[in-house]
């Protein structure tokens, strides 16, 4: 495995050598907590960031799996359209946001605004979350195995979302389903697939309590 | 409902098919937005049934094949019944029977200050002589981020489509803009809907996806939009054009962000912004992804990134607080800024917002550019005037109080047929420009309309190189505020122009002018 040393190095130069790294195997990035945007618009490969990472990691990450190996910065995988992201850690203010396809999973707590505008990913969060989780979504699944905030799925269109333990408060436009055996299914063997230790009976559903909630 | 004011309909019975033979033409009632005439579905009679909803646009008498219908304004009541007017009392009816605002598309309509109370001076015996534009060349190129990227831009003429939405706009009114901006050498815009397909090629003036075939001359540049909604945003979107526009901002809603209702998001619509089939598409008011000016400047890291480096990152902004606006995108990272005045266009909007917020362009623009001379950039980052421009002329005065181009929204829209009904929301729109219904879309041909764009620009470019040369300069760029004169109080209040007769801006403006007395307008240096 390639390893690339952020240290006194620029954006540019450090992106420079993980996609000319990139070919055919995974880089190790260390040293990169100041640099914001690193990972961005991957197609493929596996990057491994050592330590802290900074913000946008993993922005419009098109088909990579990016791991985080303890906590990230704000906006982690920002409008990512395919692939994984992965933090071992924590995830700060609005993780995995416009999202329209992949997976991000978060094995600590993520904060505020966290899935917001989501447009088809499927964003689990093994811990806590903060408030207006799930705002605007329009696609996909937000699971928060643990508790959330306030405006809880604020505004949601459409999609759906899981929560294993409590809210502070539901936003506007959503309402609580019994889940189904379906649901249980997908839910299980998406907690299979990442080794998350959840009992996928004991989530709660909400969905969007009308598709066309703003206007008339 | 009437919303805009009270309007004659007149039909001359005599001449009327309808009248004549019901049954055997509905052609007023088919393409009226505002439902102004009624159809009896027993007899096949057309009346006019809700005369106040007219809004005057006048496409019934445009279309009807007998010219029998005669539109007039109904009387000025903005002398004998303001406040009450018709319209203000339509509008209270139509909330108290619906308990809903009203939206509406297009821009501001009325007066607001303008371009027009502005003249240019020409140039006569004293220097510089005027020159023969018949005769002499005078430049009107410019280029965009040629240090800071490794594909810059560089426009034929000083002009842009500005950003204009497919959802918005339909299919074929985003492939006639990419055609128009082909067969001129400027700049199309994506619009935060996602990108066409077609209008990759096409603005490059390309017929064919794989480029082989170039049948438009001499080829434009297709700007990509980065927004709060990132509607079918991914890298390869970002990286399918040759700039990257970040829009914080627009003219007819400035602190709003898109509208666009699920009455419009037709399975295609749906696809390329990669959401659900007729689900509302609101973009957020503001990134959820930048909480700091810090955040900003990451993302236009990250945007270059992405972008590998090769196009320039142009910044979009409403008419807020030009001067902090500015001079936070300039701190960003900006190539270039398009500022939108209050006039600027919209698909839909709260008609409250698009009449009464914001900022007039031709005041907007004195303090965007202080901005850019008290960092030292005024030319470097180049600024974009948009919003309420409709030629030449207007963008002339534009260009001399500071700017570096100009963009025609509303007036591409108009210039492919458009006669302003103020109803783009609604997705029925006659001409197939905001509709996206198939029979109306039929209406709209992509490479006829490309033309009239390119005939628009063409003519806007002679009057542009008219004024230029007249006032005695060889470059667009050589032009400045001592071309143009303001020709009455609001208008050299609002601009620090020189007022025409006094030959020196008013007093206020004299003293932030003067270099260590301020910077104009009242705002402070960064």
């Amino acid at each position: 495995m390639k390893t690339v040393d952020a240290k006194d190095k620029d954006l540019r130069d450090v992106s420079r050598e993980v996609k000319t790294s990139l070919d055919g195997q995974a880089v190790t990035i260390k040293n990169s907590i100041q640099l914001h945007g690193l990972a961005a618009g991957l197609k493929k490969g596996e990057v491994v960031v050592k330590g802290d990472a900074g913000d946008y990691l993993g922005v419009l990450n098109d088909g990579a799996t990016i791991i985080g190996t303890a906590n990230v910065g704000n906006y982690i995988a920002d409008n990512m359209t395919a692939g994984t992201v992965v933090v071992t850690g924590n995830a700060g203010f609005g993780a995995a946001q416009y999202c329209y396809g992949g997976t991000v999973i978060v094995r600590g707590d993520a904060g505020d605004f966290t899935a917001t505008m989501n447009k088809g990913a499927t964003i689990i969060v093994c811990g806590d979350v903060g408030d207006d989780v799930g705002t605007y979504m329009l696609k996909g699944d937000l699971i928060v195995v643990g508790n959330a905030g306030e405006n809880f799925a604020n505004c949601l269109i459409r999609g759906n979302v899981f929560i294993g333990g409590q809210w502070k408060s539901l936003g506007h436009n959503t309402r609580v389903e019994p889940l189904t055996e379906e649901d249980k299914a997908r839910l299980r063997a998406c907690f299979d697939t990442y080794e998350i230790d959840a009992d996928p009976a004991t989530l709660k559903k909400i969905v969007a309590a009308s598709e066309k909630p703003f206007y008339h | 409902m009437a919303v805009i004011g009270a309007f004659c309909v007149s039909v001359n019975k005599e001449i009327c098919i309808n009248a004549r033979m019901p049954g055997k033409c509905a052609t007023c009632a088919e393409v009226c937005p505002h439902d102004v005439y009624g159809l009896d579905g027993f007899s096949g009679e057309v009346n006019v049934h809700n005369f106040n909803a007219c809004v005057g646009c006048r496409i019934c008498a445009e279309f009807c094949p007998t010219n029998a219908i005669r539109i007039n304004p109904a009387e000025p009541e903005y002398l004998t019944r303001y406040p009450w007017t018709f319209a203000a009392i339509e509008e209270v009816h139509y909330k108290a029977q619906t308990g809903e605002y009203l939206l509406r598309g297009f821009g501001t309509h009325g007066q607001t200050p303008n371009f027009d109370m502005i003249t240019v001076v020409p140039s006569q015996i004293a220097s510089p002589a005027p020159l023969d534009k018949y005769r002499e060349e005078c430049d009107m190129s410019l280029t965009i981020g040629e240090d800071t990227c490794e594909k810059p831009i560089t426009l034929r003429l000083p002009f842009v489509w500005p950003a204009m939405s497919f959802g918005a706009l339909s299919r074929e009114a985003k492939m006639a803009l990419a055609i128009g901006a082909a067969m001129s050498g400027i700049a199309t815009n994506t619009g935060e809907g996602g990108l066409v397909p077609e209008e990759a090629w096409l603005a490059r003036g390309y017929s064919d996806k794989e480029m082989t075939h170039k049948k438009w001359e001499p080829g434009g540049y297709l700007v990509i939009q980065w927004s709060t909604g990132r509607w079918g945003v991914s890298a390869d979107y970002l990286n399918a054009g040759d700039a990257v526009e970040v829009k914080i901002g627009q003219g007819a809603k400035p602190g709003m962000g898109g509208h666009l209702l699920g009455a419009k998001v037709t399975e295609e619509v749906a696809r390329v912004r990669g959401i659900p089939v007729g689900s509302d598409a609101l973009s957020p008011c503001r990134y959820y992804d930048v909480q700091s000016l810090e955040d900003m400047k990451h993302m236009v890291a990250f945007l270059r990134d992405v972008t590998n480096y090769q196009v320039p990152i142009l910044f979009k902004l409403g008419p807020s607080r030009p001067y902090a606006d500015v001079a936070a995108c300039i701190e960003a990272g900006a190539d270039a800024i398009s500022l939108d005045g209050m006039v600027g266009g919209t698909g839909c909007s709260p008609d409250i917002v698009t009449q009464g917020v914001g900022i007039p362009t031709i005041a907007c623009l004195p303090p965007a550019v202080q901005a850019l001379k008290d960092h030292g950039v005024h030319r470097k980052v180049k600024l974009i005037a948009l919003g309420g421009i409709r030629n030449g002329l207007e963008a002339f005065k534009a260009m001399a109080m500071g700017a570096d181009a100009v963009g025609f929204g509303s007036a591409a829209q108009v210039a492919m047929g458009c006669r302003v009904c103020y109803a783009c929301q609604k997705g029925n729109c006659p001409y197939g420009i905001t509709s996206q219904r198939p029979e109306m879309r039929a209406r709209l041909d992509p490479a006829e309309a490309g033309k009239r764009l390119a005939n628009f620009i063409h003519a806007c470019a002679e009057e542009l190189k008219i004024v230029t040369m007249l006032s005695g300069h060889k470059s667009i760029r050589e032009v400045s505020t001592e071309d143009l004169r303001a020709m009455d109080l609001n208008t050299a209040a609002l601009t620090g122009l020189k007022l025409c007769g006094y030959e020196r801006p008013l007093p206020f403006w004299e003293e932030a002018l003067h270099p260590g007395a301020g910077n104009g307008n009242g705002h402070k240096s960064p």
